[in-house]
């Protein structure tokens, strides 16, 4: 049994890893807590998490870049898949599940694309539709990932009412019970999220994670 | 030099590539490209560039960018591949000016001379929010502004009492912005002034809907074709500016620059990226005038710390330096900030960024809130300063070197200040029916004004 020296710097060794964006390393050092028996769902917890949080806050002091969550987003997954297998598969809580996108007819993408990653950095599968995209084929596609979190983005005002086509559609479907919707993008405001029925709304990227974390019931 | 139906070809037969490999291939070659260049921020940098080779280098980094990775189109997923000689006798092909609006009311655009006397262009108004009842006077308003070259249009979310929702409404309020805009223009005296139609939103059909030479956009009027982040282009841009090419009409980039965090990565990938934005807006729509800056989001930002702030204005002035060097292109840069318009915050940040401008030999462009609400973002005020304060740094014959102290000296008036009313309906500070402002506004552009003159400027 490993001693608690030993725990805290086999999950440093992961942190850092992340935090270097070394999936090589990740890997390595998820081994060795899995190998040394210590407990993979407390590294996930401490490690992994501790490192979304130094990520997210370098991200917002501008020390790191989207490549950069991407590149720790794969180190991340990587190490998490040796950690989770080493536990029975009904004690891994499911990973919360978002498809996101910019709204038909607009094209922008840059707020999507930074909200993109910072929920997959934050431990949400995410699925990015891209830009233009109809209701029909968010719908669609939150069904087939059985998806927790629709989020829908848009930069223009005349684009708005393809945020409220979406939760229409959910709702005359019968499926506005199914997820939780989340809206953002320059001109949209709470009280336009209000307006539409949205479940939630950030009014920046990190913002739309604590919205998202909160509405998937995932502790901050 | 390559047509628009070379790169629509290319557009449907390039290589295939995922979106997700592209972005990331993006971010691995400007960083190599960063270091092949050496394109970093110089310990000691002076607030604008001083130093032409590293302005020719990063010129040089975007062709090479253009050339080894190509342009990616958004819609096909697939990528536009350039031979070095085709992006440079493309380049070449780039028009010195263009005469924009008609009779009286026409204008010439064209590239200015960095740190020259020359008088500069001027687009004051709109890319912005307003409610239909409002934009004709809001419109007439900004061309009544003496310098206006032209004008921007508008966006909003109804038409004739209706929401803007679904194609057929959209497309009907497309026509009916070109309209408007022609009557607030006509309304002002100017009938012939251009406009610049801001697209509903990017379908092809609404981009093309306003054509129409008696009531919504003539051939000497203009549209915003605008690169994607991440040097990507789309077709419904590109179905637009042929039929545009053929039809007349200037072509603007809105997206012409570069921001630090994207997947360009660092400052010396936004720099690239900021070269490549404009080159691919001319190669693949023909844009003949862009706005932009590299930024790291701090530049209108009163908030963040003025050395971020410094940093952008070095890599504004280096890419603009690389632009003026090799290209024909025309440079607008947008004197906004993060405060709403009609306060003293507000209109620090317009000088901080309007001295700035023909430094950069570029012209002036919309002075607007960066974050645009309804009614709220712009008054004729803000627009007429940006444009005293660019002319009176001409005036008093500020170089790269000598207009740096200026900017700091803003900087800190500016330092520890929270931006402030953030979305004051424009009618709670300028009078739109006289075509004045309201007397606090007035007021506080009196005090701004001094006080930026007695840091070296002289008004007229």
């Amino acid at each position: 049994m490993a001693n608690e020296s030993e725990v805290r710097g086999a999950f440093d060794n992961l942190k850092d890893a992340i935090l270097k964006y070394d999936v090589d390393a990740a890997k390595r050092a998820a081994q060795v807590i899995v190998d040394k028996g210590m407990e993979p769902m407390l590294a996930i917890k401490e490690a992994v998490a501790g490192a979304t949080g130094i990520l997210h806050e370098r991200f917002d002091r501008g020390e790191c870049f989207l490549p950069h969550l991407v590149m720790a987003g794969d180190a991340m997954m990587a190490a998490g898949e040796i950690l989770e297998s080493a536990v029975p598969k009904e004690s891994i809580p499911a990973k919360k599940v978002v498809v996101i996108g910019t709204v038909e007819a607009d094209l922008h993408a840059v707020g999507k694309n930074i909200v993109a990653m910072i929920l997959r950095s934050g431990g949400f599968e995410v699925h990015d539709l891209g830009v233009d995209v109809k209701s029909s084929t968010f719908i669609n596609r939150a069904k087939e990932t059985k998806a927790d979190i629709i989020a829908l983005s848009c930069l223009m005002t005349t684009t708005r009412p393809y945020q409220r086509e979406v939760l229409e559609d959910l709702e005359s479907m019968g499926l506005r019970d199914s997820f939780k919707v989340i809206v953002g993008g320059g001109p949209i405001t709470p009280e336009w999220a209000k307006e539409i029925g949205a479940d939630g709304y950030g009014a920046d990227a990190l913002e739309g994670l604590a919205t998202a974390k909160r509405l998937a019931g995932i502790e901050a | 030099m390559l047509s628009l139906l070379d790169i629509a070809e290319r557009m449907q037969r390039g290589p295939k590539m995922d979106e997700n490999v592209w972005n990331m291939g993006l971010f691995q070659k400007m960083n190599e490209l960063t270091e092949r260049y050496q394109l970093f921020y110089p310990k000691d940098a002076p607030v604008f560039n001083l130093d032409w080779d590293i302005a020719d280098r990063a010129f040089r980094a975007a062709i090479d960018f253009l050339v080894e990775t190509g342009i990616y189109c958004a819609s096909t997923s697939r990528v536009i591949q350039l031979s070095e000689d085709e992006v440079l006798s493309t380049i070449k092909g780039m028009p010195k000016e263009v005469t924009v609006g008609e009779g009286r009311d026409a204008r010439v655009l064209k590239q200015r001379r960095l740190e020259e006397r020359e008088q500069l262009n001027h687009c004051p108004g709109h890319h912005a929010p307003f409610t239909e009842e409002l934009a004709p006077l809001v419109v007439k308003n900004f061309a009544q502004i003496p310098t206006a070259d032209y004008l921007e249009g508008i966006n909003f979310p109804e038409v004739d009492g209706r929401e803007i929702f679904g194609m057929p409404l959209e497309v009907y309020a497309a026509k009916r912005e070109a309209t408007w805009m022609r009557q607030g223009v006509t309304k002002a005296g100017r009938p012939g002034l251009a406009i610049a139609y801001y697209p509903i939103n990017t379908r092809a059909s609404v981009l093309i809907a306003p054509i129409d030479r008696e009531a919504g956009l003539r051939p000497s009027d203009g549209i915003l074709l605008s690169v994607l982040p991440d040097v990507k282009v789309e077709q419904n841009l590109l179905t637009a500016a042929i039929v545009y090419e053929e039809y007349g009409g200037f072509k603007l980039n809105g997206n012409g620059g570069g921001r630090v965090g994207g997947f360009a990565g660092a400052l010396g990938g936004a720099l690239i990226e900021g070269i490549v934005a404009v080159l691919t807006g001319w190669i693949v729509y023909r844009d003949i005038a862009c706005w932009g800056a590299i930024s790291t989001g701090a530049g209108v930002d009163s908030t963040k710390e003025l050395s971020l702030r410094t940093l952008d204005v070095w890599a504004t002035s280096v890419w603009s330096q690389a632009l003026h060097r090799h290209t024909n292109y025309i440079l607008f840069m947008g004197a906004g900030g993060r405060s709403g318009p009609g306060c003293e915050n507000h209109l620090l940040e317009v000088a901080s960024k309007a001295v700035t401008i023909p430094i950069n030999g570029a012209n002036v462009h919309i002075t607007r809130q960066s974050r645009a609400r309804m009614n709220a973002s712009q008054s004729p005020l803000d627009a007429e300063f940006a444009y005293e304060v660019a002319t009176a740094v001409m005036r008093a014959g500020l170089t790269r070197d000598t207009a740096s102290d200026l900017v700091l000296k803003i900087g800190e008036k500016l330092k520890g200040r929270v931006p402030e009313a953030p979305y004051h309906d424009i009618r709670e500070f300028y009078d739109l029916v006289h075509h004045r402002p309201l007397p606090e506004f007035e007021k506080a552009y009196l005090k701004v004004k001094e006080e930026i003159a007695s840091l070296g400027l002289s008004f007229e």
